[in-house]
C-alpha cells in the first residue's frame, strides 16, 4: 500500500478557546443590541446550528431571557448546487417567527462567502427580518462575495489548497477546529 | 559517562531535554523535505552495527541512514555468537576494540544496562538500540516524532499505549519522552498480567502526567488523539498458560477504527501480529507505515548530530 501524507497541518482552536469564544460572541451581541429582545439566533447546518444552539444557551443564561433559535438548512439556494453531488439524509429547515427581527446567522467557517449569501437567500423565504447579522467561528478569508461577518471567533489565514474542519461535541465527541490538507 | 547538552551517546530516553528534542525533530525534517543537501554529510565515517540480539529492521535502518549521509558501515547481526563473545571475551573489551575501528558503535544487546556500560569504555559516541527490556531510546525518537509530524503538536496530546505494557520497552521509552512535556494525558490499557510497571508510574508522578489504568480499550478510544498498540510479547513470557489467556484481546480493526476520533492516530512499532486488521491499513488515520519511516529521518539526525 502507498504511504499516503498526514492530513492534520495544525489544531488552530480547541474546546477550551472554542468556549471562549463562543461567550466573547454572546457578549458582543448583547452589546450590539443592546440586550436580547428581538434577537433571533439562527444556525446554518450542519456545523452551524449546533454553535447557534449553544450560542442560545450563553446568551439566555446571559440575559434571563428566552433567546428564540432556528436552524436553515442553506443546500437549495446555493449558487453552486449543479456542482455538488446531492446529499443522502437532508436536514431540514426549522424556523421562528423572524419578521421584524433581528436576526444572528451563524456559522462554523467563513470562506468565499457563498454560504452566508444562500443563508441570507433562504432566510427571507420565511419572512422579513429587520436586520440579519453574521457570526462564525473561524474566518479564513478568501471572500468572493461583499460580506463580512459581525462577529469572528478567529482570524484564521488559509491558503487555498488548505480546508477548516469545526469538530464539534454533539457530532465528533470533541470541540476542535483543525487546518487539513485540501 | 558523559550525557551532556552536546550529546555525546545515546542511551536512554530521560537524557533528551526538550531543547534537543526540538532540535532534533527541525534536523530530522529538514532531511525528510531536503535529503540532498545531507548527501555525503558523513562521508569518511564508519558505523558500527553490534546487534548481540537479532533486529532486522533497526539495523537496516540505522545502515540506510548512515549510507545516506554519505557513510559507511560495518557490523554483525549475531555479535552474540560469532565474535569472540563467544571466546568468552566481555562486552567492555569488544567496545575498546571496536571503537578503535569505527566513528560510531549502534549496540543492541540483551541485557538491560549494557549500553551504559559500553559508554563508560567507549572513545566513540555509543548508541543504544535497544538493551533487553529496558530501552529502545530511538524507537521512542520516531514514535515522539511521529506523533508531532501527525498532530503538528506534542504538548497537550492524549495518548492510549495498549498491549504489553510490562515488557514493551517502546511504551516506556515513549512515555518517558511525553513526560517532558505539557499538559500530557495518558491512558495505559492493559490486562493485570502485563500492566505498567510501578517505577515509570512513579516517574509520571514526579512529573504530574497523569495517566488513568483501565482494561476497557472501548470506551478510550474516542477520548485520545494517539492509540499505540502493542504486540503481546510471546518470546517474554514464561509461562505460555498466561500467554494464551491474552493473547489477541485488543485489536483495531474496521469496527474500532470508527470509535477513534476523526483526526486521531493510529501507531505501532511494528511487527505487528493481529492488533491490527490490514483493513484499516488505507486508513489515513493508520500512521504505521509513516512511523516506520520517520525511523529512517530521525536517526539520519541523530547521526548527523553525533558526528558532524
Amino acid at each position: 500500500m502507498s504511504i499516503t501524507e498526514r492530513r492534520l497541518k495544525a489544531t488552530v482552536m480547541d474546546a477550551d478557546q472554542i468556549r471562549r469564544s463562543l461567550h466573547r460572541i454572546a457578549h458582543e451581541i448583547v452589546e450590539r443590541n443592546r440586550g436580547v429582545e428581538d434577537v433571533v439566533i439562527v444556525g446554518i447546518v450542519s456545523k452551524g446550528d449546533i454553535l447557534a444552539q449553544r450560542l442560545a444557551m450563553i446568551l439566555r443564561e446571559l440575559e434571563q431571557s428566552r433567546v428564540p433559535f432556528g436552524r436553515l438548512d442553506v443546500t437549495q439556494h446555493r449558487d453552486d448546487l449543479h456542482l455538488r453531488p446531492p446529499d443522502g439524509h437532508r436536514p431540514s429547515s426549522e424556523m421562528p417567527d423572524v419578521s421584524g427581527k433581528v436576526v444572528v446567522l451563524v456559522d462554523d467557517v467563513i470562506h468565499h462567502g457563498r454560504t452566508a449569501r444562500a443563508a441570507m437567500d433562504a432566510l427571507m423565504d420565511f419572512g422579513r427580518p429587520r436586520s440579519i447579522q453574521l457570526a462564525v467561528l473561524v474566518d479564513r478569508g478568501h471572500r468572493e462575495l461583499p460580506i463580512r461577518p459581525d462577529y469572528i471567533g478567529k482570524n484564521v489565514p488559509t491558503s487555498d489548497a488548505e480546508r477548516i474542519d469545526v469538530l464539534i461535541d454533539e457530532e465528533d465527541g470533541i470541540d476542535q477546529a483543525v487546518i487539513v490538507a485540501g | 559517562m558523559a550525557i551532556t547538552s552536546r550529546m555525546r551517546h545515546v542511551i536512554e530516553s530521560q537524557q533528551f531535554s526538550r531543547t534537543l528534542l526540538e532540535e532534533l525533530f527541525a534536523r530530522a525534517d529538514e532531511i525528510k523535505r531536503e535529503p540532498h543537501r545531507f548527501m555525503g554529510r558523513l562521508a569518511g565515517l564508519v558505523m558500527a552495527a553490534l546487534f548481540y540480539e537479532p533486529s532486522t529492521r533497526t539495523r537496516l535502518s540505522f545502515e540506510a541512514a548512515m549510507l545516506r549521509l554519505g557513510g559507511q558501515t560495518m557490523g554483525t547481526d549475531n555479535a552474540r555468537e560469532f565474535s569472540s563473545a563467544a571466546k568468552g571475551e566481555t562486552l567492555e573489551d569488544t567496545i575498546r576494540i571496536v571503537s578503535g575501528y569505527a566513528d560510531v558503535i549502534v549496540l543492541r544487546h540483551s541485557e538491560e544496562g549494557a549500553a551504559k556500560r559500553a559508554a563508560a569504555v567507549s572513545d566513540v559516541p555509543i548508541i543504544n538500540a535497544g538493551d533487553g527490556p529496558g530501552q529502545h531510546p530511538t524507537q521512542a525518537l520516531l514514535d515522539l516524532f511521529t506523533i508531532r509530524a501527525e498532530l503538528a503538536k506534542i504538548d497537550g496530546v492524549r495518548v492510549a499505549m495498549v498491549g504489553d505494557l510490562a515488557n514493551g520497552r517502546t511504551v516506556r521509552s515513549l512515555a518517558y519522552l511525553l513526560s517532558k512535556f505539557k499538559d500530557i494525558k495518558l491512558w495505559f490499557v492493559a490486562p493485570p498480567q502485563v500492566s505498567m510497571r510501578d517505577d515509570l508510574k512513579a516517574h509520571l508522578d514526579e512529573h504530574h502526567v497523569s495517566y488513568t489504568e483501565t482494561q476497557d480499550l472501548d470506551a478510550v478510544l474516542p477520548e485520545v488523539d494517539v492509540v499505540y498498540m502493542t504486540r503481546i510479547q510471546k518470546e517474554r513470557f514464561t509461562d505460555p498458560a498466561v500467554y494464551e489467556a491474552i493473547k489477541g484481546i485488543y485489536r483495531i480493526d474496521k469496527n474500532a477504527m470508527a470509535r477513534i476520533r476523526k483526526y486521531g492516530v493510529l501507531m505501532h512499532p511494528l511487527p505487528r501480529v493481529d492488533e491490527i486488521s490490514p483493513e484499516v491499513d488505507d486508513d489515513p488515520r493508520s500512521a504505521y507505515f509513516r512511523q516506520a519511516r520517520n525511523g529512517l529521518h530521525i536517526r539520519m539526525a541523530l547521526l548527523d548530530r553525533l558526528l558532524s
